[in-house]
């Protein structure tokens, strides 16, 4: 039996765009996936649901985007199969787009994985998924910030909503090369600013 | 671009690789992201929920196993009571056997004709089961039989799958799979291969050593019945789907036990995300669902008139009498069950379920109708799940195929001889 209908043969239309959607496992990739795309992949809540790939396009402004689900992963250095999928899908498609999604509640686990795209010099787009549990668990996601910092667009969504999808459909395009250097030294430089103003002591220069 | 140049993040050393990629340490890169979450990510005061409390007793053995034990029983019992009873006995024998059997003797011309035989089946048959003609008994057992039971089964797996109980069973079930040289998330795959081996072989991908997917592999296809094959056994021989469960348990754990022995490699700690719970979303249970039932009609439907065809086909060639005196010695001196069981073998190669229903149509006593549906569930993956052993590598399926003679001439003689021990055989 199989599920859904897993596109094999990636073909691209022409002028169209690959996007490689990566990040942890269960963070909701392939819901997002299906909210773009219309598809049909196996969507459930524990990790290791997606084990291979499969694709689906969509047009935003006239634009062709094929997308392709990914198992999740931890890491660019593979722990099991289903990982090595996801990373030999970043390694084919050297000139794609990649779609990092985290999951709003573990940022950081997300953002490792994140950082390591960012270093191999590919455009990206971050997508803070799951931005309704984050809710209910109190944790604030500073969206403006984050973009900020990473110099690439960042969008909140709830993918079981379907909530903020449109928006990443439309900054898809602006999904740009971060420069891991600058991200490290606007952390330095923030980090700096707060010391010196926790240090503080009300002089009134500034 | 960063092209060469050296950036020091609280005194992380970072090393600089090829011409325009900055290459960092793991140790860099989670400073990094520490430094990033600090920056963007508040955590307010977090209450604890229905949902958490729900999580620790599922996890926590001395409540967990027992929760385990009512998840299993409930799926269990919903399994039985809708599938079988209601759906299949309470509707499906009435129509099928009333209106539809008589209905297709009737008005099919010709009952001495080799269609009649291909497409009826037996003119002189009470029952779907007896008849076993492609339209007769092809159409009873996967619509009338199989179907409800996917049906309900896929529901309760979906439901399992989305709420989040999964990761927790495989905590739970760690200790017991690490001595088969598994670790508790391989019963991710066991599951899945409740439902249907295909995927489940897929789901292999998420063990991390070879060992460890060799060993799931090998396992699930000689000792993991898939739905079709538990839905038929139900409605067919409902008292014996105990023993027979029974014995693939046991042979599940020896044969797990002796793998783990035998074959070389690492079985690490297991690793598991546990998620929270979530209510499972409604359309994407509808969903999944629809999907999986309408694969199964896809699929399987055709697959099992097709094996019927093909058996029937093998019997008028006279392919079946022959392999059956061919192999009678071995069948019943050594496996104790009569030579007419090799039909259902062959048939088990394209559908278990179909295989099941037939055997059920030959008369034999408890011990042997136990002890052929034990052989005809481990004795040879489906086509479809060979299929897919194939694509996960060539080499393993090989192995795994010599592994499955072995363990079914093994299996199949300790049964006999407990039978025999037993007085039963």
């Amino acid at each position: 039996m199989t599920e859904g209908k897993a596109e094999k043969n990636i073909d691209l239309p022409e002028g169209g765009t690959i996007v490689l959607m990566l990040g942890n496992p269960n963070v909701g990739k392939s819901a997002l996936f299906n909210r773009m795309t219309g598809a049909n992949a196996v969507v459930s809540n524990y990790p290791g649901t997606t084990v291979d790939f499969m694709s689906g396009t969509f047009i935003e402004s006239g634009h062709i985007y094929t997308i392709i689900d990914v198992p999740g992963t931890y890491s660019l250095e593979p722990r099991d199969a289903a990982e090595e999928v996801a990373v030999r899908m970043l390694r084919d498609h050297p000139d794609a787009t990649v779609m990092v999604v985290l999951d709003a509640t573990k940022t950081d686990r997300g953002l490792y994985v994140a950082l390591e795209v960012m270093e191999r010099g590919m455009p990206c787009i971050v997508a803070v998924n799951m931005m309704d549990a984050a809710h209910e668990k109190k944790i604030t996601v500073d969206i403006a910030a984050l973009q900020r910092l990473l110099g690439v667009p960042v969008v909140s969504t709830t993918a079981t909503s379907g909530e903020g999808v449109r928006n990443l459909a439309e900054m898809l395009r602006k999904a740009q090369v971060a420069d891991i250097g600058a991200i490290a030294e606007r952390l330095h430089g923030e980090g700096q600013a707060r010391e010196s103003v926790r240090g503080c002591d009300g002089c009134g220069g500034c | 671009m960063a092209k060469g140049r050296h950036v020091n993040l609280s005194g992380a050393v970072m090393a600089v690789e090829g011409a325009d990629a900055m290459v960092f340490s793991s140790d860099a890169r989670w400073e990094m992201v520490d430094a990033i979450t600090r920056e963007t990510v508040t955590y307010g005061t977090y209450k604890y929920t229905l949902g958490d409390v729900l999580g620790d007793l599922t996890v926590k053995p001395l409540t967990g196993i027992p929760v385990a034990f009512a998840a299993l029983y409930a799926f269990w019992s919903v399994f039985t009571s809708f599938a079988g009873a209601l759906v299949t006995d309470g509707f499906m024998v009435k129509f099928f056997d009333g209106f539809w059997l008589p209905w297709m003797q009737s008005v099919w011309p010709d009952p001495a004709s080799w269609h009649y035989f291909l497409f009826v089946g037996n003119p002189a048959a009470d029952t779907c089961f007896e008849a076993f003609g492609m339209l007769t008994s092809g159409l009873f057992v996967s619509i009338g039989v199989v179907l409800p039971a996917v049906f309900v089964f896929y529901l309760m797996m979906t439901l399992l799958e989305d709420s989040g109980y999964l990761p927790r069973l495989a905590v739970l079930m760690d200790s017991v799979l690490h001595r088969i040289g598994l670790h508790g998330y391989a019963i991710v795959p066991i599951i899945l291969g409740l439902g249907c081996n295909v995927p489940a072989v897929t789901a292999t991908r998420i063990l991390e050593t070879k060992k460890q997917r060799f060993i799931m592999m090998t396992l699930l296809a000689l000792f993991i019945p898939c739905g079709a094959q538990l839905g038929i056994m139900m409605s067919v021989l409902p008292d014996l789907v105990g023993i027979v469960m029974l014995c693939l348990i046991v042979g599940f754990c020896i044969f797990g036990f002796i793998l783990n022995k035998v074959i070389p490699g690492e079985n690490p700690e297991i690793l598991v995300d546990v998620p929270p719970y979530h209510w499972p979303v409604k359309e994407y249970v509808a969903k999944k669902l629809w999907n999986r039932t309408m694969g199964f009609l896809k699929e399987a439907v055709p697959f099992v008139l097709f094996g019927i065809l093909v058996v029937n086909l093998l019997y008028l060639g006279g392919v079946i009498q022959g392999l059956a005196n061919l192999l009678e010695p071995v069948f019943v001196t050594w496996f104790g069950v009569p030579k007419e069981t090799v039909g259902p073998l062959i048939a088990a190669f394209l559908r278990k379920d179909l295989a099941i229903a037939q055997l059920s149509t030959i008369p034999m006593t408890t011990y042997q109708m136990v002890a052929s549906v034990v052989l005809v569930t481990i004795y040879f993956p489906c086509v479809a799940t060979f299929v897919v052993m194939l694509r996960e590598g060539w080499k393993e399926l090989i192995a795994a195929i010599a592994v499955l003679f072995v363990v079914v001439f093994i299996y199949g003689g300790i049964i006999h001889g407990i039978g025999i021990l037993l007085g039963v055989a």
